[in-house]
């Protein structure tokens, strides 16, 4: 493995590795899509892949989606380490930015989804242990909380306020700074 | 991003020292936030945003949700690791706001590492009429609080809103609090006047610190610590504008054992760097006078930066002694820096010697003064110093007072050197400004190079009416040469700096991941 020349490295690329959706569906991509999931990496390295790879928390709609992002990002993984094999030459990082800004309207478009695809995604991302995606999900949600209040939060979100009034205004007392 | 020169850093502080509080309050502002912006270029981007750069609008009831999702509550039925996750990635106030969500929500601000960036705190309608000096009352009293309130652990505290000198009890505090809850990244711009204020020694017991930047203060004086003083986690250090002996970074550097990688900017004093560590792996200096970097005993050191370090007025002494590692160097300024290497200074026809010579040196940068002679002779014997380097970084200088050009016949009688001739795999030529010296090199380069593969002329922006004609035209120039290497392709374009002169990325060069930073010098990141 670690002596393979040159020909045997485009065979591992290629290796194929078949994942299965909780509703029972097969989804079939290259060992370098799927090893950007550190859960599927530790285990194709214990060599319990053969037959395929059950996901009971993902279901097909989601997992066809959360290999749409890997696909990509797996291309620009291989990209980067193509260009520090050697001296970056000039061209070469105009290419590379290029590439960056595509791949960064690519994750903005990937996030165009509604609520529900967005927790199932952060969901998937965080089983799969996909830290990229994760990273993008949760700035996402993150973003959508930015500069409202707790009204408007808990409107946006579903969130009950459980709380009761002496509750709330003790939180509001302790950080009374956040709320000024 | 692109930091002006430094005439332009020292010109502003004089500005500042001598005109202090007499100046007129909102061109002061101006001036302050000019050089704030500086120092800034240096320090590492904020961990948080205040903008929502990823647009989501669910606001509408159900937005966008479709089915019976609309109506759940999906959010809090996360786990508490990634709600504490979206929590860290918000600004200060909008993380603590969610404790008021709900029962569920109420715990994890507390339990999530505090990420505080203190020009977020002051809400953007304020700053407008707020002076300067209540809107640093402001931020001061707020992260006062949150330092308080918050038990930590502080992953990231970013303050660069506080004018500390009014506010000297809350930073004893400060630094108190921020080494009980174990802060690991810290960046702390004082707001002047004054431009010295002391830092705390209480600095140094900021054991967990992994990443520290400092800008404008007096750097505590080391020799009054207690023993065992140390940042035993301190991996990176930034060290912006600040008054500081040079025996006191002596001892931050003997004191930080897994530091990798340093950074001073902007110093207020001339500096003597000394670098011993067995950890460094990069070192920048940047808008600094250097009086001297002495390479003593760095075994892990890989690159050594200045930028724009003001050589020219100090003759900047550059020395070499133990660094076997030392892969990336520049910019030196041939016939301005003088060049020592184990105990030989570097002159016109210093032969190469194995005492004389740094081989593992493979990035090499340089600015040249084509048309001022007596420098433009030395540069081939500063290149015989670095025989095995691949990628080779010229700078042409703008020469106020030219003394005169070196020939074709000149480069190719004196600077056949090993690296030239042999190793030399890219060359690029940064600001070229169409005189013949600077053509004259470059000819000589394609004539000998016989390794080289890429050739690209970076045009100094602004310097010509149409870019695309003088592209062209070096290109026909260059078309005659025999080259030595038939494969080496060429490229000529033109800087993407305005304001003409060319950049220093201090992020770039940190990042393990990019193999030449001066790449960077010609083109915005």
């Amino acid at each position: 493995m670690a002596s393979a020349g040159s020909g045997d490295e485009k065979a591992a690329a290629a290796a194929m590795i078949t994942l299965i959706s909780s509703d029972n569906e097969k989804f079939e991509v290259t060992e370098a899509t799927a090893t950007l999931s550190q859960t599927i990496r530790h285990m194709i390295e214990d060599g319990c892949t053969d037959g395929g790879v059950p996901l009971p928390n993902v279901t097909s709609k989601i997992l066809a989606r959360v290999i749409e992002y890997c696909k990509k990002h797996a291309t620009a993984a291989a990209g980067e380490e193509g260009s520090s094999s050697s001296f970056s030459d000039a061209a070469f990082l105009e290419v590379d930015r290029a590439f960056l800004e595509e791949l960064e309207e690519f994750d903005d478009a990937f996030l165009e989804v509604d609520r529900a695809t967005l927790f199932d995604l952060i969901l998937a991302a965080n089983y799969l242990d996909i830290k990229g995606l994760l990273n993008l999900t949760c700035q996402k949600v993150a973003d959508s909380v930015k500069g409202k209040t707790p009204e408007q939060i808990r409107e946006m979100y579903n969130i009950v306020n459980d709380l009761t009034p002496e509750e709330e205004a003790e939180i509001r007392r302790e950080t009374q700074w956040a709320f000024e | 991003m692109d930091p002006p020169p430094l005439i332009a850093m020292e010109r502003m502080l004089h500005q500042l020292v001598s005109l202090g509080t007499e100046m007129d309050a909102l061109l002061l502002d101006q001036t302050m936030e000019r050089m704030y912006g500086l120092l800034r270029s240096c320090l590492p981007d904020s961990p948080v945003y205040a903008d929502a750069f990823l647009s989501a609008d669910f606001s509408s009831p159900g937005g966008g949700g479709g089915g019976s999702g609309a109506v759940e509550d999906r959010i809090s039925a996360l786990p508490d690791e990634i709600l504490r996750d979206v929590i860290s990635r918000l600004p200060a106030k909008d993380a603590a706001r969610t404790a008021a969500l709900s029962s569920r929500w109420r715990p994890l601000w507390r339990s999530a590492p505090l990420v505080l960036v203190d020009t977020l705190l002051v809400p953007d309608e304020g700053s407008l009429s707020l002076s300067r000096e209540a809107e640093s009352a402001a931020a001061v009293a707020a992260v006062s609080r949150i330092l308080e309130t918050h038990p930590g652990p502080f992953r990231s505290v970013d303050l660069a809103n506080g004018a500390m000198d009014a506010h000297r009890a809350e930073l004893a505090r400060w630094f108190y609090l921020l080494a009980v809850k174990g802060v690991e990244e810290l960046v702390f711009v004082n707001r002047p006047f004054p431009l010295d204020l002391p830092l705390p020694p209480a600095i140094f017991s900021l054991a967990s610190v992994r990443r520290l930047h400092l800008a404008v203060w007096r750097f505590p004086n080391t020799a009054d610590l207690p023993r065992g003083a140390a940042f035993p986690h301190l991996r990176e250090l930034g060290l912006g504008c600040v008054v500081m002996e040079d025996r006191d970074l002596d001892f931050v550097l003997a004191r930080s054992p897994v530091l990798e990688t340093l950074v001073f900017h902007s110093s207020q004093k001339q500096v003597n760097l000394r670098i011993v560590s067995s950890s460094l792996w990069c070192v920048q200096l940047c808008m600094c006078i250097v009086q001297e970097v002495s390479v003593v005993d760095a075994p892990r050191l890989e690159r050594l930066f200045l930028w724009e370090t003001a050589g020219d007025r100090v003759g900047t002494r550059v020395k070499f002694g133990y660094a076997p590692n030392l892969q990336a160097v520049g910019f030196l300024v041939p016939g301005v820096h003088v060049l020592e290497i184990g105990d030989a200074v570097i002159k016109v026809g210093t032969k190469a010697t194995p005492k004389t010579v740094l081989p593992s040196v493979k990035i090499l940068a340089l600015k040249v003064h084509f048309r001022v002679r007596n420098e433009a002779r030395m540069l081939p014997s500063f290149l015989r110093c670095f025989p095995s380097v691949e990628a080779l970084h010229i700078q042409s200088e703008k020469d106020d007072q030219p003394t005169g050009t070196l020939s074709h016949k000149f480069w190719q009688e004196a600077c056949r050197t090993e690296c030239v001739q042999s190793h030399i795999r890219e060359i690029v030529f940064h600001e070229y400004r169409g005189k013949r010296s600077e053509l004259a090199f470059l000819k000589f380069v394609l004539e000998n190079a016989e390794a080289l593969q890429q050739m690209t002329i970076v045009l100094a922006n602004g310097t010509f009416s149409s870019g695309v004609a003088e592209a062209a035209k070096l290109m026909k120039d260059l078309s005659y040469v025999k080259r030595a290497s038939e494969s080496c392709n060429l490229v000529v374009l033109e800087s993407s700096n305005f304001e003409g002169g060319s950049f220093w990325c201090c992020q770039a060069a940190f990042d393990f991941s990019v193999t030449d930073p001066f790449y960077y010098c010609y083109t915005v990141y």
